[in-house]
């Protein structure tokens, strides 16, 4: 089981940026993309955005961030990654992140409704392990899936990357606030996955959840998927309310804070971090609350 | 008996929603003894069970398992205890033998060697690489087992245990538990609601109807020696029998005598003397199931109980 949906995962890598190949071969525009018109573009952009009356600090950082690079890019004839590059593709990575979520999910939502499905957890609850152990070690389960899984989708973006477009010469630079640097685009990639981790943790936690308080595994799936969906969307409904700043799915992306897509203006990474630790607290203390006193009938 | 109880059921009470379920029930299980728990179906077994496990936690009460209190001791007290509750359910995509090594790492110290000792005493080496989904339930009775003894447990609690297995399963069984009774002092606390399954089987049975314990018999005391005489003519022989004082019982053809077997030739003696023919002398038994019944009211149990 665990097997195939890694398996699949690889498969899903390799198809998306196989597909992309064809469709920029096919596209001939794209093609003789230049760096330099890339960078005037983007300093062209940033600078509209900068105009905006509303914008938040974190977002004119962003935006002061973008002008920086590109011009130390022009001014020292520094080529970035073209977008059909392996290294752009792996820096890319945690956008396909969903993918990772969907498969964790489905783990989360099993891993304990199943055992009350099969009957087995009588035989699992009258071993000498206290239940509080026993659905910590369910947990944990499910997270390192969530963390292979990650880490297979960098690798064979990486090798579909290879096979497909090849490696590009361009540098990857970034800005710290005050100057602009080179970094590895492996650092880079790990550092985006692993912000948009916080959304596959969040989402497996409350399938977890729900896999626990209703022992259903369809349910548990089915309801958290949905919520995926949907739940960004709600974002956008409730952004002139003050409530959608403690809404779980305005912070569970923090890649926001760093690829200047913000959920909402006026939020920053520290208050992402503390709502969704909040979150967090109550999606577990719901788990082990009912799974600790649960009357076993099963 | 004068030794000390490993297992102490105290005042065990479960209600759920406003109906209750079991009613203050206090029973103690000894060392190397075999305890049936009879009672028609609903009338509380499993769910007495679940509770002495740590399946459901009590409304009131406490047991004890060696000294530990299973609601306040969980990991301490259950480690001795090696329990199936209704139909052992395995991991049915998995082999036996691997449904046997996942619940052994949840024990400390089970060896490779102790998973095939056991396999081999419950009958299932043929069969233990095969999946479980292929089993026949009195295969999976047997997984079951084996599952329940892998910790060498000191206390055995077995729900209907019987149920799918052929007649020579059950014979072999009821072999089996007596030895591990005898030979390594397992308590063992069997729940069944048929009284001819167990009672070959325990050493004494405690009766629960309606989630009341009703009666704890031991099954010698239940079998006291008692004779059938049939014999004619009937008054003559009545005269004989109070003559030398047996209280005999019109019984059929003839006579119910409570007696020892030393003093039945004696008797038959002056019988005979007084000139009484006699057509049959045997030991008789009244069965435990017209006890049981008896006790519990009978046919009425099944009706309380059909929903
Ligand atoms: N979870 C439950 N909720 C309500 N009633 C229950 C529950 N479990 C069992 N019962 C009731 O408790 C009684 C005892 O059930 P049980 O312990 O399974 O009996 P037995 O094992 O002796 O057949 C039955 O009348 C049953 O209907
Ligand atoms: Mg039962």
């Amino acid at each position: 089981m665990t097997w195939i949906m890694a398996a699949l995962l690889v498969v899903v890598v390799f198809a998306g940026i196989g597909i992309t190949k064809w469709m920029n071969s096919t596209a001939t525009e794209n093609a003789n993309e230049n760096w330099r018109d890339i960078a005037q573009a983007e300093i062209a952009n940033s600078m509209v955005m900068l105009e905006e009356p509303d914008l938040s600090e974190p977002q004119a950082d962003y935006y002061e961030g973008r002008i920086a690079i590109a011009e130390h890019r022009l001014a020292n004839d520094i080529p970035s990654f073209e977008y059909a590059s392996m290294q752009q593709q792996v820096i890319d990575t945690h956008m396909m992140m969903s993918l990772v979520t969907l498969l964790a999910v489905i783990m989360a939502g099993g891993i304990v409704a199943s055992e009350f499905s099969q009957g087995t957890i009588k035989m699992l609850l009258t071993r000498p392990v206290k239940r509080w152990k026993i659905l910590t070690s369910k947990y944990i389960t499910v997270l390192l899936f969530a963390v292979v899984l990650t880490v297979i989708l960098l690798i064979s973006t990486a090798l579909a990357g290879l096979l497909f477009f090849g490696i590009s010469d361009g540098t990857l630079l970034v800005w710290n606030g005050s100057e602009v640097s080179e970094t590895s685009f492996w650092l880079e990639a790990l550092k985006l996955a692993a912000l948009k981790f916080s959304s596959v943790w969040m989402i497996s936690t409350f399938a977890f959840m729900l896999s626990t308080v209703f022992r259903s595994s369809s349910l548990a799936i089915g309801l958290s998927i949905f919520l995926m969906f949907t739940g960004i969307q709600a974002v956008f409904l409730l952004q002139n309310y003050e409530i959608v700043k403690y809404y779980l799915f305005t912070h569970t992306d923090l890649t926001q804070f760093f690829t200047g897509n913000f959920m909402i203006s006026d939020i920053t990474i520290q208050m992402s971090i503390v709502v969704l630790a909040v979150y967090f607290l109550v999606f577990m203390a719901i788990s082990y609350w009912t799974f600790g006193r649960r009357d076993i009938t099963a | 008996m004068a030794e000390q109880a490993i297992v102490q059921i105290k005042n065990l009470s479960k209600t759920i929603g406003k109906k209750k379920i079991i009613k203050n029930l206090s029973l103690d299980l000894h060392k190397g003894e075999i305890t049936g728990f009879l009672g028609p179906n609903g009338a509380g077994k499993t769910t007495t069970i679940r509770m002495m496990v740590g399946l459901m936690r009590p409304t009131e009460g406490e047991v004890w398992i060696d000294g530990q209190s299973v609601q306040a001791d969980f990991e301490g007290s259950i480690q001795k205890v090696g329990v199936i509750v209704e139909n052992p359910e395995m991991y049915k995509y998995m082999s036996g033998y691997k449904n046997l090594l996942h619940f052994s790492r949840m024990h400390k110290g089970i060896s490779k060697e102790r998973i095939d000792e056991v396999v081999k005493q419950v009958g299932m080496q043929n069969r233990i690489n095969e999946k479980v989904a292929s089993y026949s339930l009195g295969m999976r009775q047997r997984l079951g087992l084996a599952q329940a003894l892998l910790h060498d447990p000191k206390f055995l609690i077995l729900d209907e245990p019987t149920n799918g297995l052929d007649p020579a399963g059950i014979r072999e069984f009821r072999i089996y538990l007596q030895k591990i009774a005898k030979e390594n002092g397992v308590a063992i606390f069997v729940s069944s609601h048929l009284l001819s399954e167990i009672e070959l089987l325990c050493d004494r049975i405690a009766i629960i109807q309606n989630g009341e314990l009703i009666d704890i018999k031991n099954v010698n005391d239940l079998q006291k020696s008692r004779y059938y005489i049939q014999a004619e003519p009937l008054e003559l022989a009545g005269e004989v029998l109070t003559g030398i004082g047996f209280p005999a019982v019109l019984h059929d053809k003839g006579y119910l005598i409570d007696s020892g077997a030393e003093h039945i030739p004696g008797a038959i003696n002056l019988l005979v003397g007084a000139g009484v023919r006699i057509f049959a002398v045997q030991p008789y038994r009244e069965t435990l199931e017209s006890q049981f019944l008896e006790m519990t009211g009978g046919g009425e149990i099944a009706q309380t109980h059909t929903k």
